[in-house]
């Protein structure tokens, strides 16, 4: 910690409040706090949210610059604002010169009077949710979502993101300024969709926030199980959502499903990192806080259906993580209504994954030879190249005492999965199954 | 993470400004929006509180108030943070505001990691 001080002046103040010199880090900290209603309100001024970004990075820059020295402002969303501006206004007179120079006129510049921002304020945080749309917009494909959400919302930078999603960090740099040139192109708009319309794109911001999740949930290239940053990031969001949208259950249900499955995150690895499976984790690792967080939005999407919202998968699959997170024993687990959830989840969201783990539930609720029946009316094709169809046969044929059998699924499994945990995982069940066997 | 960041205070009969509570509570609006601010409390005046000491195997029991202490816990707030430096930043946020609005405020502003099942506190953290 720094040295008190007992000067007078701003500067000097804001530095003891600061209590140290900021450093990059705290310095990117305050900027991150800021940045998702910063590129939001930017977005809205300039119409495009590839200018928009160019013009919170300068900010950013100057921060980098100035904060050091200067100590963080009292309100560095307001510093970076004017910064900001500064710089838009500065674009703005380019691009009128560009539109007199030129007869065409460039969409998004029609306009070339700066707005009022001060009087937008009250807007920020539909701006926020304007963004959200926009990042997740159908002329994307989902990978593109999800990175532009991560960086325009989440205030990640390009190799937070790159490290998140395993790729190469100049690819995911191309991978985000295409899909701005493509939401340039496109001619996408910084709107609020309504009626029909907002269900339908409000359903694609919640899959890039679930698909952000589960890429860190289930890391299936990684030699590690789990990638909690990007599950983190995911519950940020669906947090930020859920109070952007407070009357949608689905919504609400989203960010329990999430909160209810991060809760598990840390009982899921042994002490040497390995996986260890839902029945068999020390339950006392679970994280209670986001057992209650979850269970509290949980409620509200209840009480949102009952008034008569939509709920859908998000809803049915939060209702059997909280079954699971009631149970303080893996015994205790209330198996037949896990059961009977996943038969509503398999008529609202039909596929082979679900089914998988519908028959997971039903092996525990009615019998492992149950399980097998519903296993075995998965089509061959589906799902051919997951080890999760064999991993669970290689399960109920265990409880069936059939462990030749069961030592073949586990092997079949250990052959398809990339995930080099997992692969030790299910060698380690064949090989026990082969002893059980013998 | 997990962070406990602490409001502490000598324990005065002053009512804080109603700038300063308005402040705050625009500022937890945005802890909550931003998913960053998990659960905030105050905490009552030390009249109200009870302590059990423990001592060389003895336990004894005080009853509030503790006029002798120099300072005590106010309130708290639980955050989870990506980073220490953005719980740093919070807790910034929280003396900053007090130092707007209140300017003759005696306090402190603290930020503690919260060791969780996943993650225990390591002498580099202090």
């Amino acid at each position: 910690m720094g040295e008190p001080t007992d000067s007078t002046g701003d500067a000097a103040r804001a530095k003891a409040a600061a209590g140290h010199e900021p450093t990059r880090a705290a310095v990117t900290a305050a900027w991150r706090r800021e940045s998702a209603a910063l590129v939001a309100a930017l977005t809205r001024m300039t119409g495009d949210v590839g200018v928009a970004e160019d013009l919170a990075q300068d900010a950013l820059v100057a921060a980098l610059e100035q904060w050091p020295h200067d100590g963080i402002p009292g309100s560095p969303g307001a510093w970076l604002m004017t910064t900001a501006k500064r710089r838009a206004i500065d674009f703005f007179r380019r691009a009128e010169t560009l539109r007199r120079r030129s007869a065409e006129l460039g969409h998004g510049l029609e306009g070339t009077e700066v707005p009022d921002l001060d009087a937008q304020v009250d807007h920020i945080e539909d701006d926020v949710l304007r963004l959200m749309f926009l990042c997740c917009h159908p002329a994307l494909t989902p990978d593109s979502r999800a990175a532009l959400t991560l960086r325009l919302v989440g205030g990640l930078t390009t190799t937070e993101i790159a490290r998140g999603f395993l790729v190469a960090e100049t690819s995911m740099g191309r991978r985000i300024s295409r899909a701005k040139r493509m939401l340039s192109d496109s001619g996408a708009r910084f709107e609020m969709p309504t009626g029909a319309e907002r269900l339908q794109r409000l359903d694609d911001v919640l899959a890039v926030v679930y698909l952000v999740f589960t890429e860190g949930y289930a890391a299936t290239t990684d030699a590690q199980w789990t990638r909690p940053d990007l599950c983190h990031e995911a519950i940020r969001l669906a947090r930020i959502l859920a109070r952007l949208v407070p009357d949608e259950a689905e919504v609400h249900s989203l960010q329990a499903l999430l909160e209810l499955q991060a809760s598990r995150l840390h009982a899921r690895t042994d002490s040497d990192g390995r996986p260890v499976l839902l029945e068999a984790q020390d339950r006392r690792r679970w994280d209670r806080l986001l057992i209650r967080r979850g269970e509290a939005a949980l409620a509200r999407a209840e009480q949102l259906a009952g008034s008569g919202r939509p709920v859908g998968r998000y809803y049915l699959q939060a209702a059997i993580a909280a079954e699971h997170a009631r149970a303080v024993h893996a015994e205790n687990t209330d198996w037949r209504a896990i059961a009977r959830l996943y038969d509503v989840l398999a008529g609202a969201a039909p596929g082979p994954v679900i089914e998988v783990n519908r028959a997971v539930a039903y092996g525990r609720a009615f019998g492992p030879a149950a399980g097998l029946v519903v296993l075995d009316a998965i089509p061959a094709a589906a799902l051919a190249r997951s080890p999760m169809p064999p991993a669970v046969r290689g399960d109920l044929l265990t409880r069936l005492g059939r462990h030749v059998e069961a030592a073949d699924a586990f092997r079949a499994a250990a052959a398809v999965t990339t995930n080099r945990a997992e692969r030790s995982l299910l060698e380690r069940r064949a090989e026990q199954a082969a002893v059980d066997a013998s | 993470m997990h962070y406990m960041v602490f409001v502490k205070m000598a324990e005065v009969d002053v009512e804080p400004p109603a700038a300063l509570v308005e402040a705050m509570g625009a500022e937890m609006e945005r802890g909550f929006a931003s998913g960053t601010l998990i659960q905030v409390g105050g905490l009552y005046a030390t009249s109200y509180r009870t302590e059990f000491r423990v001592r060389a195997g003895e336990t004894t029991s005080t009853d509030g108030p503790f006029t002798e202490a120099k300072e005590e816990v106010g309130g708290f707030a639980i955050i989870d943070v990506r980073d220490h430096a953005e719980a740093v930043e919070n807790a910034r946020r929280m003396a900053e505001l007090h130092a707007t609005h209140w300017p003759d405020w005696d306090g402190a502003v603290e930020a503690r990691r919260i060791s969780g099942p996943d993650e225990g506190p390591s002498a580099s953290d202090a």
